[in-house]
């Protein structure tokens, strides 16, 4: 499943300081959701330290989300199911002066 | 703050996610919503973007301290709430409508990122000025390291020299080693000096600075532990005016970090960003309030409101007051007869570190103690509480 992952805010820091990806998810028995998108963006983007992305199951608190430019707390958060050609965009609040 | 038997999580509203599909626009009801603010409130991108731009105008409105052709200094800083600042001003004069800014704003940025690299630093110094030149705004640039050497500003305009010894400028100020508190604490007074300076220089009667509802709510938390109760109106308040020329405004005070950065996305705006101090969230009093506000906004958001809020309703007895600190130019209390928790403190340590004397009794070991005590109440001050802590570090006064 092709989908869009945008970095933003300095959240591009942690992955190789890079603010789009065009990514492949591959198929699975249960749907995408971005829970499992966070896991699989630590296994295969996150260059830096992980603890600075995520805490426990989600986001670390500071990062939002936005799927298809809408606040991801209106969409279920981390159980939103990923549909083909989502852009989901990760916007970093922590990375100032 | 003690969590130790605290059973109070089992009455607070426990997080079930609210269907939103279906839902429309808090405001208009007509829209589909986009951004839930405060876990609550669901607006379309439409209601947001003007419930954001009319937070701000109102607020300076509100104070009625801005005349039209006032020159105003923005102190800017990286990150979110400096980029919404500067898009929020841009906007604002650009109507054509009563509602329009009538003031002249004219940016600084004041660099102290001493824990980046001096090739970031320039990164990050190009940025910021491409960044206000898209919006037609000019950017000064002041080094911070150099102020303090100097005891003088001076302003560039395009350029600023760095130097990889630059953050040690702070620790020269210094006899000894000093914790990490008082760092910080003279480093904020110090920063606030120095843009007072660049006002007055830039002949402007106001400072824009950019603290959000969080920050204003940290630095409430750490005023008052660090013993400056009474300056919390000056130093939390929507305006600063212990200089008597030049007032401090914090018109982002109401904002949350959401919705600054969801106002950046929203405008397709690219805030300056740097890498991030790896900050022991223990090494100081300031950091630790940071912290823990961070964490209750996070999970019960109406808090920082609240404590804000609370700020709000603190204010200081004009006639209390004897005169202005020396150092931060707070104000410094009349003394009174009270025994004060300074006192108080004092008088336990003093107790504290005497051996006791049994050969005599206790009433008498009571009263040569009380002896020894000197009630300082007459004693006038230079600094107030908190700067006198500071003050016998500093090698000299600025």
């Amino acid at each position: 499943m092709d989908i869009k992952v945008q970095f933003g805010g300095g959240a591009e820091l942690l992955f190789d300081n890079k603010k789009h990806y065009d990514i492949s998810l591959p198929s699975k028995e249960k749907p995408w959701i971005i829970g499992d998108l966070l896991f699989w963006l630590k296994e295969h983007l996150l260059k830096e330290r992980p603890d600075l992305f995520l805490q426990d199951n989600s986001v670390r608190p500071g990062i939002l989300v936005l799927i298809n430019d809408t606040d991801w707390e209106l969409m279920d958060t981390v159980n939103y199911e990923i549909q083909l050609n989502d852009c989901i965009m990760f916007i970093s609040t922590l990375h100032g002066g | 703050m003690c969590s130790v038997g605290d059973d109070g999580d089992r009455h607070m509203p426990s997080n079930v996610f609210v269907q939103y599909y279906d839902t429309k626009c808090q405001k208009c009801k007509l829209e589909t919503p986009i951004v839930l603010l405060r876990r609550k409130d669901s607006y379309c991108k439409d209601c947001f973007l003007s419930g954001t731009n009319h937070k701000f105008k109102s607020l300076l409105g509100k104070s009625k301290l801005l005349r039209p052709k006032d020159r105003v200094l923005v102190s800017y800083e990286v990150g979110h709430p400096s980029t919404a600042l500067l898009h929020l001003i841009r906007s604002g004069l650009d109507l054509n409508t009563p509602k329009k800014l009538r003031f002249e704003p004219v940016f600084v940025f004041l660099e102290d990122q001493y824990h980046l690299t001096k090739d970031e630093r320039s990164q990050m110094i190009t940025r910021a000025i491409a960044e206000a030149e898209k919006l037609k705004f000019k950017m000064h640039l002041v080094s911070f390291a150099e102020s303090i050497m100097k005891d003088d500003v001076t302003i560039y305009l395009n350029h600023l020299n760095l130097n990889d010894n630059d953050g040690d400028a702070i620790n020269n100020k210094f006899a000894t080693k000093i914790n990490n508190t008082n760092k910080k604490e003279v480093s904020n007074i110090l920063r606030r000096n120095i843009l007072l300076s660049i006002a007055k220089k830039l002949s402007c009667k106001f400072i824009f600075t950019p603290e959000l509802s969080v920050d204003i709510a940290a630095n409430l938390l750490t005023n008052i532990s660090l013993g400056r109760g009474s300056q919390v109106p000056v130093d939390t308040g929507f305006c600063d005016d212990r200089d008597k020329d030049v007032k401090i405004l914090r018109p982002l005070r109401s904002f949350d970090k959401k919705e600054v950065a969801l106002y950046n996305v929203l405008h397709v705006l690219e805030p300056v960003t740097v890498r991030q101090t790896q900050d022991n969230q223990y090494a100081s009093i300031q950091a630790l309030a940071k912290q823990f506000i961070n964490e209750l906004n996070e999970n019960y958001p109406a808090t920082v409101a609240t404590v804000v809020k609370t700020g709000d309703k603190l204010a200081l007895d004009e006639n209390k007051v004897a005169g202005n600190c020396k150092l931060c130019k707070g104000n410094i209390l009349k003394p009174t007869e009270d025994l004060t928790s300074d006192e108080s403190t004092s008088f336990s340590k003093l107790v504290s570190n005497e051996l006791p004397d049994h050969s005599i009794s206790s009433q008498e070991r009571y009263e040569k103690v009380e002896g020894q005590f000197e009630h300082k109440a007459q004693v006038d001050n230079e600094y107030c509480f908190s700067c006198s802590k500071i003050s016998r570090f500093l090698l000299s006064d600025t």
